[in-house]
């Protein structure tokens, strides 16, 4: 054994530590200031040479300096070990003891993070099945917790106590039946336990019905949330993918005006795109032109995005592209062709529902979320009522729950009168995966009544003197103008 | 004329034949060569790996800060010192890929099973050593395509490393999913034609060229693991391959077999009608979940050995090892569905695999109390593989046990896609598998570079490496139950959030830790092979075939005949001998009463078919079914 040590010196370990302790501290007490308040995306900021910068020049130095140290004391502890021809350090011992420090701190560890991380989780669910589940929960942690705490302890004291001594030898000892037994049928039997609470626990949850319950479609796209409610009818409307207008009918809703009219941009759009195909031989000796009064010294990026568009003409990809963007959009005028005279699909039921950017519940009230995707898989999450459904483009999924805390009983509980519940997102969807949400209100009935009737209905019953109001479901980003600009002549198309 | 002469013969007729560098280093034959190229490639490809992880944790711990550095490095993704949150998504993405396949899986199992298949049989090579070169070009030649990646304009796949459509279809979905994400997939399935390459060949080594005496129950356990993942692997990586091919021909021949009613932004109403994005989620978890015990096993093979050898005792409950990995291997096939307890998948098949999964706890355990209990009155030896070993037990008791909230469907609901799953994974197929390759390369570095590692560097780097491992992950767990979601560019979305970012801090700082313990590791590593004290034959007083061969690498590994095997491989400290070590193929008077010893005492020991005399109807089964003969 000693044949593999090498000797060191105290000094030169602790030279060594310190400096790997440095290194690794260092940016901690730097950034320690550093704003906690992140709620600002990071935008990216003007190249300049700062504190931090040189703190993470100096972090690379500092790498480089603990590897020369290493390389310099690693030569001298085989001279020194071929000098003396002993070992300094007893490195069995060292780490016979480190394996007893790793218990005592590690257990340390696991208090302080159970304490000061502990206040940190969740409080108490919000929704009728919460509870449950976080008995479910507590009953894993219990058991789990004894068996980590027993197992580990087991093994570094192990490690203390039958560490290699002059004159011990090891028992021969292969094999127990019996023990193998107990410890195969113990496992097996609180296993079957959790098996069977959890089943309980997750049929609960998601196979029981609901008869009351109310349902609110939640809509996810890139990147953000719509709701729909089901308005006076309690019916919601068809809706479809190949409806989907951006400004007018953000969720594709079977509403016959704008549905033709979003028929009749398409006719148009592939007009256009055949003009252009059309064209293209025009298009390539105009562009031409103006590239050739160009220069890449003068104009730069504009400059080789011209040559780049010169470039996709004339090797066919820019009609190929406008071929396929033509079959694409020729495909949806037929399937809207297609249902445009199902009764079924347009039924008018969609006329009363309401598209909001904020979900209202009402508290103790059972709510089914049913879930539609625009584009990507997302997942709605909702850690407070301890639920999560992911939501699938071509494919409808719910989720049943009863929110039991309305928002301002969790602001005193908290004590934090900014307090909201969200709905985000937690399945990867693109850039701004991140920033996904949208707000859930929990209140009483009144409150509840209050708010749904100030929200808009998506097609306005049409009074003689009303102006063309916008509909809700708009955000600001989209444009408020919805269904029923578009919708020239309202009351003959929808039958009012 | 039996093979193992043959063999012999042509192994002395090269003895003085001198290789050229190319058939030597670049397109070797020989196992052991490959084992060292799958090594460093893999090592190479780990701190890729391990540096895109502290990139992206310098982001999550401080969001506002600007490093001058990334933009150095980096360029467009990290605009002034900003990571861009495009690049956050292409490297986690890249960071998962990198180390679930190339490090976790070729560079783990690939080296060792290279390396000890023969080695430990008693065999003179693979059993098609030409197959076993092409499986590690084609793994070369993956890692390229996907380390190409990161130089196309639109930058490398950045869905996730599951990437699932229609995220991972639709080009025009996120910048990753352009020609990068046709990239990654191409890698994938070169890597996968290098898995099934090696497993093919894994597979027919263990079973038909074992050399005399080496029953199935005298393998050693890594050899029992290093057979269970190439089964998985082979049954499982054809799905994946499927998947990949699918999710290829929806990207560039317009099926839909994964797409239905999109609408994209940019593009509007999609054609593709009638496929399921769900569908893909099966076909990759089938593969995904057994990719875990693919990635686990060789790690608790190569822990099993390294720990008997170090507690200088036999290992405890040899059969009950390898019927736990057994069932691991068959329960692995069936869990797939826990990973899409909410996808909307019937809740009704959401119970049934949450029983199968919480059984994959019982073996898992069992091999637990039977390491803890191999150590209990063992005489320890800590070598560095030793400590690595016990770090691998550690993070396997960790992070297994958190398996038993994730396997459980109603408390997925809450921690599905949250830090919680992170922490889970990174504990348990993570940090455990990525020990256990440690402890494979400290322990085994003797036989494949025939020089020793420095052992104090060892230390430095186990402990520094085991304490920032904890510091990273543990913390996690609890972000993870305050619902922290993973995949997060900045916690902004929720004010609450931002009382983690200190716990970010402190992980990336761990994190950073972590990176400088791997510097300690790879220097010691590099600098052995060249300068390291020369190895003697059985540095570690072990039992295996492989500390027989000498420190020389030879082609054919012995220099005259296989050594026969009389003895189970963990007959260490036994009562009746002066030495606590018994190495298989010496002769000697008895058969061991362990664990590989004959039922019937007066058996002779040199038969031509002694794994017909173990009497284990498992084995003689295998033995009808596949029709091999052990030699």
């Amino acid at each position: 054994m000693k044949k593999m040590m090498f000797g060191w010196s105290g000094a030169k370990l602790f030279l060594l530590a310190s400096l790997l302790l440095t290194a690794t501290l260092a940016p901690l007490s730097v950034f320690a200031q550093a704003d906690p308040a992140s709620d600002v995306i990071p935008a990216p900021k003007e190249f300049s040479l700062s504190t931090s910068d040189l703190v993470s020049y100096a972090y690379w130095v500092l790498a480089l300096l603990v590897l020369l140290v290493i390389v310099y004391i690693f030569n001298i502890g085989a001279a020194s070990e071929k000098l003396t021809g002993r070992a300094v350090i007893n490195w069995t011992k060292v780490n016979a003891w480190m394996s007893i420090i790793f218990l005592v701190a590690g257990s340390a560890g696991v208090a302080y993070e159970l304490i000061y991380h502990g206040k940190l989780l969740l409080p108490e669910a919000a929704s009728a099945h919460g509870d449950s589940i976080d008995n479910m929960f507590n009953w894993t942690f219990g058991i789990t917790f004894v068996v980590f705490v027993v197992t580990e302890v087991l093994l570094f004291y192990f490690l203390f106590k039958y560490r290699q001594k002059e004159g011990q030898k090891a028992a021969y000892y292969f094999h127990n039946n019996q023990l193998e037994i107990i410890w195969t049928i113990v496992p097996a039997i609180v296993l079957t336990f959790l098996v069977l609470r959890g089943y309980s626990t997750w049929h609960n949850i998601t196979q029981t019905p609901e008869p009351k319950a109310k349902q609110i479609e939640i809509f996810g796209y890139q990147f953000g949330w719509k709701a729909r409610y089901a308005g006076d009818d309690n019916k919601f409307g068809e809706a479809n993918f190949n409806f989907i207008d951006p400004a007018t009918n953000e969720l594709g809703l079977a509403i016959k005006p704008s549905v033709i009219a979003l028929r009749d941009t398409l006719v148009a759009d592939t007009g256009r795109l055949g003009k252009d195909l059309r064209t293209l031989p025009a298009i390539l000796k105009q562009k031409a032109d103006q590239l050739s009064k160009m220069s890449l010294a003068a104009d730069g990026k504009a400059y080789t995005d011209l040559e780049q568009e010169l470039e996709d003409i004339r090797n066919g990809n820019k009609a190929s592209e406008l071929r396929k963007m033509m079959k694409r959009k020729g495909v949806q005028i037929q399937r809207i062709n297609a249902t445009l005279a199902s009764k079924d699909m347009f039924n008018e039921a969609a006329n009363d529902d309401k598209v909001t950017t904020e979900i209202h519940l009402i508290k103790d009230q059972p709510y089914t979320f049913r879930y539609r995707a625009r584009d990507v898989i997302h997942s709605a999450y909702m850690p407070y009522f301890r639920a999560q459904m992911n939501v699938v483009p071509g494919m409808l999924t719910s989720f049943t729950f009863t929110p039991t805390k309305t928002t301002k009983q969790m602001q005193d509980e908290e004590k934090n009168p900014e307090f909201q519940f969200y709905l985000f997102c937690a399945k990867i969807c693109g850039s701004a995966h991140y920033n996904m949400k949208i707000k859930i209100v929990v209140e009483s009935e009144s409150e509840y009544n209050a708010w749904i009737e100030k929200q808009k209905r998506v097609v306005e019953p049409v009074q003689p003197e009303a102006p063309a109001a916008p509909a809700a479901g708009s955000d600001t980003t989209a444009t408020p103008k919805t269904a029923i600009k578009s919708n020239q002549k309202p009351s003959l198309a929808m039958g009012f | 004329m039996s093979t193992a002469a043959a063999h012999g013969a042509h192994a002395d007729a090269h003895e003085h034949h001198h290789e050229s560098f190319i058939r030597k280093y670049i397109f070797s034959t020989d196992h052991k060569m490959i084992s060292r190229q799958f090594l460093i490639t893999g090592i190479v490809m780990g701190v890729i790996g391990m540096v895109m992880s502290i990139l992206f944790r310098l982001q999550l711990a401080w969001p506002d800060q600007k490093f001058a550095i990334l933009e150095m490095l980096l360029g467009r993704w990290a605009k002034g010192g900003v990571l861009d949150a495009n690049f956050y998504m292409a490297l986690v993405t890249i960071h998962g890929t990198i180390m679930v396949f190339y490090v976790l899986t070729a560079g783990l199992s690939g080296t060792f099973s290279n390396l000890l298949i023969p080695l430990q049989c008693g065999a003179r090579d693979m059993a098609s050593p030409f197959m076993n070169m092409l499986s590690y070009w084609f793994f070369f030649l993956s890692s390229v395509v996907l380390c190409w990646s990161f130089f196309v304009e639109t930058g490398p796949a950045s869905a996730g490393w599951t990437v699932y459509p229609p995220l991972s279809a639709l080009e025009k979905a996120m910048p990753g999913s352009g020609f990068g994400m046709t990239l990654w997939l191409v890698a994938i399935a070169l890597f996968i034609v290098s898995a099934l390459l090696g497993g093919v060949n894994y597979i027919s080594t263990v079973l038909n060229m074992r050399t005399k005496g080496m029953s199935m129950n005298r393998l050693p356990l890594t050899i029992w693991a290093f057979f269970f993942t190439a089964i998985l692997g082979l049954l499982s990586f054809p799905v994946l391959l499927g998947a990949a091919l699918f999710l290829i021909f929806d990207r560039s021949f317009g099926t839909s077999f994964y797409l239905s009613d999109i609408w994209l932004n940019g593009v509007g109403a999609l054609e593709n009608v009638g496929g399921s994005p769900i569908l893909y989620q099966h076909l990759f978890w089938f593969l995904g979940h057994p990719e875990v015990y693919i990635i686990l096993m060789p790690a608790l093979g190569i822990t099993s050995e390294v720990i008997a050898t170090n507690a200088r005792k036999p290992i405890f409950g040899y059969t009950a090892m390898v019927i736990s990995l057994m069932g691991i291997s068959i329960l692995s096939f069936i869990v797939w569905g826990h990973h899409m307890f909410i996808t909307g998948m019937n809740p009704f098949l959401g119970s049934v695999f949450m029983f199968l999964t919480l059984v994959i706890a019982v073996p898992s355990a069992v091999k637990v109390f039977n390491y803890l209990t191999t150590l209990w009155r063992g005489n320890i030896r800590f070598t560095p593989a030793m400590l690595f070993a016990i770090g691998l037990v550690s993070f396997f008791i960790s992070g297994g046990l958190t398996g038993i909230y994730l396997g459980n469907a109603a408390l997925d609901i809450n921690l599905h896609d949250s830090y919680f799953v992170v922490a889970h994974f990174h504990l348990v197929m993570g940090s455990a598998a990525i020990f256990g390759m440690f402890s494979g390369i400290y322990h085994w570095f003797p036989k494949m570079f025939g020089r020793l590692m420095n052992n104090t560097l060892g230390y430095f780097h186990f402990w520094l490496t085991f304490i920032a491992a904890y510091l990273v992950f543990f913390p996690m767990h609890f972000m993870g139950l305050a619902g922290v979601p993973r995949r997060y560019y900045a916690f902004s979305v929720i004010p609450e959030f931002n009382v983690w970012l200190e716990v970010n801090q402190l992980i990336t700082v761990a994190a950073i830790m972590a990176g400088f313990a791997q510097v300690l590791f790879l220097w010691n590593f590099f600098y052995s092979i060249f300068r390291g004290k020369k190895s003697d034959a059985n540095p570690w007083n072990s039992n295996t075939l492989e500390w027989s061969t000498p420190v020389e690498h030879i082609h054919g590994n012995w220099p005259g005949e296989i050594p026969t095997v009389y003895r189970g491989p963990y007959e260490y400290s036994r009562e009746d001998r002066e030495e606590d070590f018994y190495p298989q193929h010496i002769p000697g008077d008895d058969e061991g009463h362990g664990h590989g010893a004959p039922k019937t005492k007066s058996a002779p020991v040199h038969t031509e078919e002694p794994a017909a005399q173990s009497g284990n109807v498992l084995f003689s089964a295998l033995k009808k079914v596949f029709g091999f003969s052990p030699r």
